[in-house]
């Protein structure tokens, strides 16, 4: 009779604590038992509410964790977006082909070159051939400090390829340490009709297009005899 | 209908002193075979000086025509005319070199008419009493 006096109402309790113990694990985090009554039992009632406390921490700490890393995911996403529009942007101006004369395009490339750059320049290079109708391609590679086996091929990929569409390329600036690579690969590039500058590419452009088309205009003349 | 198809050739028009092939439909192998044996057979019939196969408007063009092509121009050659391959397509030629068919010693053009200015320029340097006008 004393046990049963020490604990009251223990079936009420024990449901109580199996309500707060359920409204918890369906999300409620302000569910407590909070008992009134100080007797033997309330230490376990006491004990399932600081329970219930760390674990609301807990799950308030790792919502806001979880958050803050949404937020940096989201932001990384987004740099991530940046740089790589940054990049494509790079791609597409690091290949200028523009028409300098009649026949005559010009590609200066800066910069190091890399297999897909190369592979870009070739195309946006041979679109603009066909769609100019431009004979002469003048490729300047002054800009470049090195190039390796690789990115020489596809400088010859080019230059076959502008052949194969009825164009003429002429590589212009090589430089002496890319003259050295290029001798010291093995690669033969006498097939190609190389000049030491841009200048002497566009002399030799304009005045085979002097041969070919025997009637010029006022301007052309003019200029041709300033080049010469 | 298939038979049709097959049957279909490819015109090939005399202009001058050079024939003009538009290629104008998907070559298949049997159809570029073909067509190379009629170019040559159109050659000796008329005596043309050169020949220009347009191309403008091939999309694709595999190892075997790119072979047929350039077996074509030194074909050409031999009965002394000149081949010129007149506007291919920056993805065909891409393709082409990386195939590794660079097909030396065929002449391409950008156009018809560049392919044209070509052969009577050459015809008049092999040629001084070639005259453009057929006179």
């Amino acid at each position: 009779m004393t046990a049963a006096y020490a604990v009251k109402n223990l079936k009420q309790r024990v449901e109580k604590i199996e309500n707060v113990l359920a409204a918890v694990a369906a999300g409620d985090k302000d569910a407590r038992v909070n008992s009134q009554i100080e007797d033997d039992f309330s230490g376990v009632e006491f004990a399932i509410d600081l329970l219930i406390d760390d674990l609301t921490d807990e799950l308030d700490q790792g919502e806001k964790t979880r958050k803050e890393l949404e937020e940096k995911l989201a932001t990384i996403q987004q740099q991530q977006q940046t740089i790589r529009q940054q990049q494509d942007d790079l791609l597409e101006l690091s290949s200028p082909v523009t028409k300098v004369w009649d026949n005559v395009l010009i590609l200066p490339v800066i910069g190091t070159l890399d297999s897909r750059r190369a592979q870009i320049m070739m195309e946006n290079l041979l679109d603009k051939i066909v769609q100019t109708g431009c004979t002469y391609a003048i490729l300047d590679i002054t800009g470049v400090p090195t190039i390796d086996t690789q990115v020489a091929n596809h400088l010859l990929k080019t230059v076959t390829a502008a052949r194969l569409l009825g164009g003429e390329c002429i590589i212009s600036g090589i430089s002496p340490a890319i003259a050295q690579t290029i001798v010291h690969l093995g690669i033969d590039l006498s097939a190609i009709n190389t000049k030491a500058t841009m200048q002497e590419a566009m002399k030799t452009a304009f005045l085979s297009n002097n041969h070919k088309s025997s009637e010029l205009t006022h301007d052309e003349e003019e200029s041709l005899r300033e080049i010469k | 209908m298939n038979e049709q198809a097959a049957n279909r050739k490819i015109p090939i028009i005399k202009i001058r002193d050079f024939l003009i092939v538009s290629i104008q439909v998907d070559m298949h192998d049997r159809l570029a075979i073909e067509l190379q044996a009629q170019i040559l057979e159109e050659l000796s019939q008329t005596g043309a000086k050169g020949v220009l196969i347009d191309i403008s408007v091939l999309e694709m063009v595999d190892s075997f025509i790119g072979r047929m092509l350039s077996g074509m121009a030194s074909m050409a050659s031999i009965m002394d005319a000149a081949v010129v391959i007149v506007g291919m397509q920056p993805a065909v030629a891409i393709t082409l070199v990386e195939l590794g068919l660079e097909m030396p010693g065929v002449d391409t053009a950008l156009n018809m008419e560049n392919g044209i200015a070509m052969l009577e320029k050459r015809l008049e340097s092999q040629n001084e009493f070639y005259n453009p006008n057929g006179a």
